[in-house]
């Protein structure tokens, strides 16, 4: 896997977390995985261990914070929610994402149209 | 914003590893569990569901991992490790490590020292002075060297030269100064024109600066402290702005106190306005301590200054023919007026002997590292084979020498202040005001010079790892690769390249101190100058004013000092032989004084049996005795050079001279004697000057004077005695300075002008170069030849075993060790012969080659590198066969 697809892949999975957490709130580890995987099927996370990887990134950003709580089957859990600078920085990306694939499809769209000339 | 964040966090992640990865541990645990909870309530066996959660997760140990690097930074950590490897292993070489920090202290702390002390005399300029790089010192000196500038031309000069912002003008003056019924007191007093502190950019730290009011004649005398004086005298009073005293015996007040360090253009007690006298404002030279400071223009150099004040000068001499014939504009910078011409010369060199001596240390210190890396080929090699990157290795020496230069460059950095410190209170003069503060110039050069040190010592080291044959070393041979002709002809050019700049150094400090002993020792017509015993005297200026006062002083302490036990002979004088006197205009009778430019000579006030005692009794005529009194007939004795100079074939005795002072003719002297020449008033103790001495009782001038005393038991004993009498003849006059004739030659500095001091001082700091210089390479080659010793331990075993004598080994070694010491030794002569022809211009009474440094010199080096040689060669032949030949 190149360093390039990586990348758009850490970005991708750091934006699903932000916007999971905006959906839901405060959520464990857990929660998110499930989520994400529910929503996305196997496309997005190798294994769920990795998810951990995204939520120390955007830890260290400050776009969201983490604190030791009680699920609601009384396990001891970590849970994560969105920080301001976290939803401000969701909502620009959001914005640009929707753009990119808007763009991205009329492109991919088009190429195969040209192709036939 | 969000990755600076991110990377103080990656920081901070670091000092808290454990706890995060404790943390980590515990989430990655909650992780599964809840996991399988969720299984288990979807109808999953709890086996099961605990397996499908851990399979789901992944690896944790994976995952830890991944964490553990996206939080803390992994060039940061593996560098700590490199770190903590390095101390280890300099820890578990001990010696090594002790020997490479001393060594690199040593070095980097002698060149920080002198480093500072250069950049302190030569480009910091005056404490406090704003740009005092664009000040110049401006001196007017006829064509025989007389000085000094008058304040008519002075004033001339700050009107027409525009090569100048301003300028100021200075002058010596003593104050008697008291304060309200207090006793009188002396200070030091800088007479100055009132815009000096507006030149200098200083303003007082209490109280007003000059006005030029200040100046105009008839106004009320004012001063402004210096801090040391308010200090000192006031006490630091906060209302000392304002107050009156008396100044000279005139009401005058204290205006203000100038900052702490401010020593312009010396040290001294305070600065008062010039006081318009009319003997000021005559034209032409006037001898005294005047001197003109001048601030440069923006945009104008030196040459500009010399070129306008040359122009003005020739205006000035056709409109005064008669004062201002021939007199020429002398201007330097701030540096060469407090440190000399030369200093720049000196100071250079002095360096770069302290960077050879550093250079030297690098060799040293590269010769160890290298065979420490030799004895560590086969852990190198080892972990080469097992995947180490050769890069990492490379970091790994690199740490080391850094730590190396390191921990040298901190202790050196303390060796230095203290060094610093130790020279500015050594070579602490009233004369020379020089800031030797660390700045943060001082600690970028220490940083820079250590930096250097590590590079230049792991150049071998890695360029030896990088081609290492791992395959050689780990076949078992520890030594195959590194013992090759090539290792040790490196180790052997290091030595080479020691010895010579060695060899350079102990040449250069050799002449220099030569130099220096020949002026110490110089002859300076004093007879045992150890058994006679000095002091200085300074009356107090309320009771002794008057000549009469003086004189009577005088006659009672010489009665006094006869009754002491064991008395020889004892006289007081105005002066002491070497020290400077003034010079005096003079007349001889029956040449009238053509042009008004009179000749000049040293005069000197002495009493009776001044010649008898310092062993110089009159060639012809007589001494000075009881007789000459104030009402008897002025006489006057000259010595050897005068009467050579002024009669040459004459008969000087009978002759008369008269001495003139501002324009004005004294009373004809009679010469009553001619003395064998005493040396007095030149620094380099090599030429005796003509000079004039006149009896104390009927010429004494200032409130201070020497006694000078001979006696037949220990100076010590006497000192005490003379001590006691003086106290009880008068506990108001100030004792001071008492040693023997002998040492006060020795420590003088006020005999020896800024230029010579810097002489002597070079002559005393380049032997401690030379011996650290001569230190470091015995040390380098005695590593050298130990390690090549070990290193051979087996083959030695063998030729023991087939029969070689013990003197064979030796001879061996020795031969091995010496070889490259012959060769730098040559070199190094070699290079002594075209830089010691740098030093010829430093150098008195000694030639550049001086046969008895060239000889010695290395005859030291030879002896040291034998005995450096001959340790490791006597524990060769100590090997003992059977163990040598088991010897891994």
């Amino acid at each position: 896997m190149s360093e390039s697809k990586l990348d758009l892949l850490q970005g991708t999975l750091d934006l699903m977390v932000l916007r999971t957490l905006d959906v839901l709130g405060p959520l464990h580890g857990y929660g998110i995985a499930r989520r994400i995987e529910q929503l996305s099927g196997n496309e997005v996370l190798l294994n769920q261990g990795t998810i951990y990887a995204s939520l120390i990134r955007l830890q260290q950003r400050g776009w969201i914070s983490a604190k030791w709580g009680v699920s609601d089957n009384n396990r001891k859990a970590k849970f994560y929610s969105l920080t301001k600078a976290g939803r401000r920085q969701m909502d620009e990306e959001r914005v640009q994402w929707e753009r990119l694939s808007a763009v991205m499809g009329r492109v991919l769209t088009a190429s195969s149209e040209g192709g036939k000339l | 914003m969000s990755e600076t964040r991110r990377a103080w966090a990656r920081f901070a992640s670091l000092f808290r590893k454990s706890e995060l990865d404790r943390e980590f541990d515990e989430e990655a645990l909650s992780h599964i569990s809840l996991a399988t909870d969720d299984y288990v309530r979807r109808g999953m066996p709890l086996a099961e569901a605990e397996r499908l959660a851990r399979l789901k997760f992944g690896s944790i140990g994976a995952s830890k991992e991944m964490a553990r690097d996206l939080r803390g930074l992994p060039w940061l950590e593996s560098l700590l490790y490199d770190l903590r490897f390095a101390l280890r292993g300099l820890r578990r070489d001990r010696a090594f490590t002790l020997a490479a920090i001393v060594m690199l202290a040593l070095a980097i702390g002698l060149n920080v020292t002198v480093f500072t002390v250069m950049d302190a005399i030569l480009f910091r300029g005056a404490p406090l002075v704003k740009e005092s790089d664009r000040l110049l010192f401006v001196q007017e000196r006829g064509p025989s060297g007389r000085c000094c500038v008058s304040y008519p031309d002075f004033e001339d000069w700050r009107s027409q030269a525009h090569a100048f912002q301003s300028m100021a003008f200075v002058a010596d003056g003593g104050v008697v100064l008291r304060e309200r019924l207090e006793r009188p007191t002396d200070a030091f007093a800088f007479n100055v024109s009132t815009n000096l502190f507006g030149l200098l950019g200083v303003r007082p730290i209490l109280g007003r600066d000059f006005v030029p009011a200040d100046e105009a004649p008839g106004a009320r005398p004012v001063a402004i402290l210096n801090y040391r004086f308010w200090e000192s005298r006031f006490g630091k009073r906060a209302d000392i702005a304002g107050l009156a005293v008396q100044m000279n015996g005139a009401p005058a007040t204290i205006i203000g106190v100038m900052p702490d360090g401010l020593d312009f253009p010396t040290q001294g007690d305070m600065w008062v306005p010039i006081a318009h006298t009319p003997v000021l404002l005559e034209r032409g030279l006037t001898p005294g301590g005047f001197e003109v400071v001048g601030r440069l223009r923006d945009g104008a150099g030196l040459e500009n200054a010399r070129t306008e004040l040359a122009t003005i000068n020739r205006r000035l001499e056709a409109d005064y023919p008669v004062t201002n014939r021939n007199l020429l504009a002398t201007l330097s910078t701030y540096s060469a007026a407090i440190a000399g011409e030369n200093a720049p010369k000196i100071f250079g060199s002095l360096w770069a002997g302290a960077c050879l001596v550093l250079l030297i240390a690098c060799a040293n210190l590269t010769n160890l590292t290298l065979a420490r890396t030799i004895g560590r080929s086969r852990e190198f090699a080892t972990r080469i084979a097992l995947g180490a990157g050769r890069g990492r290795m490379v970091r790994q020496i690199l740490t080391e020498s850094v730590l190396l230069a390191g921990a040298g460059g901190a202790l050196g950095w303390w060796i230095a202040k203290w060094a610093v410190r130790t020279w500015a209170v050594a070579t602490f003069s009233r004369y020379q005001i020089v800031d030797y503060s660390v700045t943060s110039g001082t600690l970028a050069y220490l940083a820079a010079a250590s930096a250097a040190v590590a590079i230049l010592v792991s150049i071998a080291p890695i360029s030896r790892v990088v081609q290492m044959g791992v395959n050689g070393v780990l076949r078992g041979d520890a030594r195959g690769v590194t013992e090759g002709p090539r290792g040790k002809r490196l180790a052997g050019v290091l030595v080479a390249v020691q010895m010579a700049l060695a060899i350079v150094l102990l040449l250069g400090a050799g002449v220099l101190v030569r130099s220096f002993v020949a002026i110490v020792s110089a002859n300076t017509g004093v007879r045992d100058p150890e058994h006679i015993l000095v002091g200085s005297l300074t009356l107090p200026p309320d009771k002794y004013s008057s000549p009469d006062a003086r004189r009577g002083y005088f006659d009672r302490l010489d009665a006094q000092l006869r009754t002491i036990p064991g008395m020889e002979q004892e006289t007081v004088a105005s002066a002491l032989p070497v020290g400077f006197v003034n010079l005096r205009t003079f007349e001889i009778e029956g040449r009238p004084d053509e042009q008004d430019r009179g000749e000049s000579a040293q005069f000197l006030s002495t009493g009776p049996d001044y010649f008898r005692l310092v062993g110089a009794s009159p060639i012809s005529g007589r001494e000075f005795d009881d007789r000459d009194r104030a009402a008897a007939l002025p006489v006057a004795v000259v010595n050897e050079s005068f009467a050579a100079t002024f009669w040459p074939g004459e008969q000087p005795l009978g002759k008369r001279i008269r001495v003139i002072e501002q324009k004005k003719p004294g009373e004809w002297r009679t010469v009553v004697g001619v003395v064998p020449n005493i040396m007095q008033g030149d620094p380099l103790r090599q030429r005796f000057k003509p000079v004039v001495y006149v009896p104390l009782r009927q010429e004494s001038r200032g409130r201070r004077a020497w006694f000078l005393v001979r006696a037949r038991v220990p100076p010590g004993q006497v000192a005490r005695a003379v001590r006691a009498e003086a106290q009880k003849l008068d506990s108001d006059v100030l004792l001071s300075d008492v040693t023997t004739l002998k040492a006060h030659f020795a420590f003088n500095r006020d005999s020896m002008d800024a230029e010579h001091s810097e002489l002597g001082k070079q002559a005393a700091v380049s032997p401690v170069f030379a011996l650290i210089a001569l230190l470091l390479a015995a040390v380098g080659l005695y590593a050298v030849s130990a390690h090549s010793v070990r290193q051979r331990t087996k083959e030695i075993g063998i030729r023991m075993a087939l029969g070689a004598a013990a003197g064979d080994i030796r001879r061996m070694t020795l031969r091995n060790g010496i070889l490259p010491v012959a060769i730098g030794m040559i070199l190094g002569l070699v290079a002594s012969l075209a830089l010691n022809r740098i030093l010829q211009s430093q150098l008195v009474g000694v030639p550049p080659y001086d046969p008895l440094t060239m000889a010695s010199g290395p005859a030291i080096l030879i002896f040291v590198a034998l005995l450096a040689c001959y340790i490791p060669a006597r524990r060769a032949t100590k090997i003992d066969p059977v163990v040598a030949l088991r010897y891994e």
